[in-house]
């Protein structure tokens, strides 16, 4: 095809790429797809996700992989960096017709070596449980589609249970359903048992006999993803209509929200802590929440499109003892019993595996106080050699690392540093740091051109936007306290009078949810709903959704293209990322060897 | 079409109906899909559409025939259908447009960009001609520049121009208006990529020198264009035609760039009006095919919250996540012909009251 040296094939495809860490490197010998390939003509839509179980077999492979393409869906032996994979004999496939698998999840508990629980979610709803090893298994849920119809965009177990697990749906609904108990032969009854701002919670009204156990009805929009907490004691969900809303699971409390630069949240993760929360979404951004402050603490800017997934790297993120104490106490929090810098297998296994029994006991006590995450979580590590820190690194003794993947097709690496969890909401940045944001996607940026002296108007750019924050015409009405503005909305919000009622209807009409066929049907439900034109514009300049030059922007540490189709998942592992695109092939990166790779 | 129009009613349901809408579809008259696609996304576009039907309330019909009068005639005749659904022939309209302009006087495709241009500096120049005519006593300066009309409070932005000369240092800057924004597309990107590429800096050097007015003489600069008064309707042209020199023609680019239903700006200038504004997209003008010449276009709105697909006289209730067909082809296979969003319409939320 004569075009075809256009676009696309312009920009290499990286093998490598450094950080100040060293080299990661593609395993080519470590590249699992369908066994057979055929061209990609890209025409199916449906993410390609990765889920991993350690089966603890004793061997030196003991994981185990699973990912979905197309209507079919595989698992694998993991080998890791070091063997060869054999496409030829996954451990389970399937093929599915009329319905494509979307997501997926291991049960981590429920293990050995000749069995494993894996649920499946797919496109017209339907949940299904199989053991892809044994093959013994195998439960469908929602098979009549009575209790939802749309796609499911995320599954889950639940960390602290063993037999439950909540599924959400694009009609911007969720479900807990028991996997021992039934789903009917008839829709399910409900009733209300719990509402807050921009959400509401029902129960069946048969629930102890048949799924699902509770249904959450969630903002306006698919609900796109949802993760628990590393003590599984907190849910984070984000949605189309572009919020983060966090959860206390056990008693259902609404404690945080943000809002997105603008449109829908595609992605979400916590910090291995349980300190922050990373976002990706329609705004080409990554976005960080700090969950203690309710705020967001930073933007990344990076990517040239929408953000497919986010995900913390446990073992390359650093929390130091000299500092943490500093950072932690104004929150009241006492880290003890932690591990020393340095040590990396102890701390990073803690990292995989939360601490259930601890947490167990929590999630059935309704009405905790507000519970500090467990920070034996927190992974040390030092694989890198100190002489390519930079010295700002140094002195600051916390860093979290992140990635993030695109269907820009390119993976970017962030580092999350004490310099800008520190710094203080709405003061203006350097306009060094907020030009290269701005500048960033253009090779030739002209940082220099924005401090003149000048005598024209008001075209220095410095002067600007030094101006900027004060003489902004909006400024005054937003920048206040965040927590008040959050609240006072959410107060008003939850004593709507009967009369405010018709208002309320017709504005939602005309804000009509994404997902309106669906929603249709649960009209009632969705009148209750915060309305997205009042959230998103009210919560604009506030600490939920700051604008621009209210929070500084980050710039990836690494931004790389990787593959000729657009990436739809990143994992970390103690060896290697993992990496998926919409074609099915799923790549490994090796970590660098350490320490001596460093200095490069 | 009867079973067409009747299925679309019951689709919706005749309780969820929105009272005084009509979804009405165009029959094409021999290619004139690009103007019936760029039409059913003004109607879409809510403060065009009262505009054009408060003009069609004000003259009344003793007024020459003009392109405006036809289009007022078109929309009023749609808003003012007993049926709910249904379909209407732009015969009026389409021959006025044959009349006035060579160009699309014949029954060859048309690129829907240039007919959107084309209508709305048209009824721009209408609307100041008859203000004149209409001011000639009370206005004795002529030289200002006119007012605006409703097109421009609608559709107009302004840009800034902003050079820095690399010799001396100084930056000079200068305003322009826009009623639209033509961005470059590249593969897997998003529409606000796109955006921040159009205000991507460039440096003027050899034969592109700039004359800076300080150092009177040429020199080597930078120049970037950002967005100083975000528009009221924010109209975005994908540059899906690039000329090929080698082939002596244009082809299609299909590139795969994902526009999200809300959007704010990043290549705002630092002294903009209204950086803050927050856009809803309201309508999507289709190219699907291969070049510009030939295929067909379609459009895409948002109407009551939920979407439509207007094919000329065909009218089909979509879902919000079908949008997705929409975004162009990722990879290099299909890469000359597509379904892909060729211009976007994106209206102020502040707005939509």
């Amino acid at each position: 095809m004569a075009a075809q040296s256009e676009g696309g094939g312009k920009d290499d495809i990286k093998t490598h790429f450094v950080t100040r860490e060293g080299s990661y490197k593609l395993m080519t010998h470590s590249e699992y797809s369908k066994p057979s390939r055929v061209a990609f003509n890209g025409q199916t839509n449906t993410p390609v996700k990765v889920s991993f179980v350690d089966v603890n077999d004793g061997t030196a492979s003991p994981d185990r992989l699973c990912f979905n393409v197309g209507r079919e869906l595989y698992v694998y032996v993991y080998k890791g960096v070091h063997k060869a994979v054999d496409l030829t004999k996954p451990i389970d496939k399937r093929i599915y017709k009329g319905t494509l698998p979307t997501c997926h999840d291991f049960n981590q508990h429920y293990f050995s070596p000749e069995s494993v629980l894996l649920l499946v979610g797919f496109t017209a709803g339907q949940v299904q449980l199989i053991d892809p090893i044994k093959k013994e298994i195998s439960k469908l849920y929602n098979e009549e589609r009575l209790i939802d119809k749309t796609k499911v965009t995320c599954i889950k177990w639940i960390p602290s249970s063993l037999n439950q697990f909540l599924v959400s749906h694009s009609s911007g609904q969720m479900y807990l359903y028991n996997e021992e108990l039934p789903c009917g032969q008839t829709p399910p009854n409900y009733q209300p048992f719990k509402q807050g701002d921009g959400f509401s919670v029902y129960t069946c009204k048969t629930k102890s006999t048949r799924n699902p156990m509770y249904r959450w009805v969630i903002g306006q929009g698919a609900i796109n993803e949802f993760a628990f907490s590393p003590c599984s004691k907190y849910l984070a969900v984000v949605s189309q209509d572009g919020h983060l809303r966090v959860f206390q699971y056990s008693t259902m409390d609404l404690l945080g929200t943000m809002k997105s630069f603008f449109g829908g949240l595609l992605c979400v993760n916590w910090s291995p802590d349980g300190k922050y929360i990373v976002t990706g979404g329609e705004d080409d951004l990554v976005t960080v929440w700090s969950f203690h402050e309710k705020r967001v603490v930073c933007r990344g800017h990076g990517h040239r499109s929408w953000v497919n997934m986010v995900a913390f790297d446990p073992y390359t993120s650093i929390v130091c003892d000299e500092t943490v104490s500093d950072v932690l106490g104004p929150d009241g929090e006492v880290l003890s019993g932690r591990t020393a810098p340095g040590v990396l297998t102890d701390g990073s296994n803690h990292i995989s595996k939360p601490d259930l029994t601890g947490c167990s006991q929590d999630y059935t006590a309704n009405n905790l106080p507000q519970q500090q995450p467990n920070g034996r979580h927190v992974s040390t590590s030092n694989h890198y050699s100190p002489s390519t820190l930079e010295t700002s690194t140094t002195l600051n003794c916390i860093s979290y690392r992140f990635g993030s993947v695109g269907q820009d097709t390119e993976l970017c690496l962030w580092d999350l540093t004490e310099d800008i969890l520190k710094q203080p909401y709405g003061k203006s940045r350097t306009s060094s740091v907020g030009l290269a944001g701005i500048n960033s996607s253009s090779s030739q940026s002209l940082p220099r051109s924005n401090s003149l002296p000048s005598s024209q108007k008001s075209n220095s750019v410095a002067s600007v936007v030094a101006n900027d924050v004060s003489s902004n015409a909006y400024a005054d009405g937003h920048a206040h306290p965040i927590q008040n503005a959050v609240m006072n909305a959410s107060s008003k919000f939850a004593t709507l009078s009967v009369s405010d009622r018709k208002d309320e209807k017709k504005e939602h009409k005309r804000n009509f949810s994404l997902a309106a066929r669906n929603s249709e049907k649960s009209s009632v439900v969705k009148s209750n709903n915060v309305r997205p034109v009042d959230s998103a514009m009210k919560l604009y300049g506030t600490q939920a959704c700051p604008r621009l030059d209210q929070v500084p922007i980050l710039e990836p540490l690494v931004c790389k293209k990787v593959s000729h189709e657009r990436l739809t998942s990143i994992s970390f592992r103690n060896e290697c990322i993992v990496t998926a695109c919409q074609e099915g092939i799923i790549l490994t990166w090796a970590r660098p060897e350490k320490p001596r790779d460093g200095a490069e | 079409m009867g079973a067409n129009a009747s299925q679309l009613e019951k689709e919706i349901g005749s309780e969820q109906f929105p009272s005084n809408e009509h979804y009405f579809g165009l029959v094409n008259f021999g290619n004139t899909c690009y103007c019936n696609s760029v039409l059913q996304a003004l109607y879409f576009c809510r403060p065009f559409r009262e505009k054009v039907l408060q003009y069609k309330h004000q003259v009344k019909s003793l007024k020459k025939e003009t392109l405006l009068t036809c289009l007022a005639d078109l929309f009023y005749s749609v808003a003012t259908q007993k049926k709910k659904v249904g379909t209407l022939a732009p015969k009026k309209f389409i021959t006025r447009l044959r009349k006035e302009n060579e160009l699309f006087d014949n029954y060859m495709q048309q690129d829907a960009h240039e007919f959107l241009n084309y209508l709305l500096n048209t009824v721009a120049d209408l609307l100041t001609a008859e203000k004149k005519g209409s001011q000639k006593t009370a206005d004795t300066n002529c030289n200002l520049k006119p007012d605006p009309t409703w097109v421009h409070e609608i559709f107009q932005g302004t840009l800034t121009n902003e050079t820095r000369c690399l010799n001396c240092e100084t930056v000079s800057s200068k305003d322009e208006d826009f009623l639209d924004l033509s961005v470059d597309v590249e593969q897997n990107t998003s529409i606000t990529h796109c955006l921040r590429g159009f205000s991507n800096t460039e440096t003027l050097c050899s034969e592109h020198k700039y004359y800076c007015e300080v150092c009177c003489s040429k020199q080597e600069a930078q120049k970037r264009m950002r967005v100083k008064k975000l528009p009221q309707i924010l109209a975005l042209h994908l540059k899906r035609f690039k000329y090929m020199e080698h082939l002596n023609r244009y082809i299609k680019v299909s590139y795969r760039v994902v526009f999200p239903l809300e959007l704010r700006l990043f290549n705002t200038s630092d002294d903009a009006f209204n950086p803050e504004r927050l856009y809803d997209l309201v309508a999507v003008v289709v190219h699907c095919g291969s070049g510009p010449n030939r295929g067909h276009y379609i459009s895409i709105v948002k109407s009551h919250g939920f979407w439509l697909l207007f094919d000329d006289d065909i009218v089909d209730k979509i879902d919000a996540s079908q949008i997705e067909e929409f975004y162009g082809v990722p990879s290099d296979m299909h890469k000359t012909s597509s379904e892909s969003g060729y211009i976007l319409f994106y209206q102020s939320r502040d707005e939509m009251k």
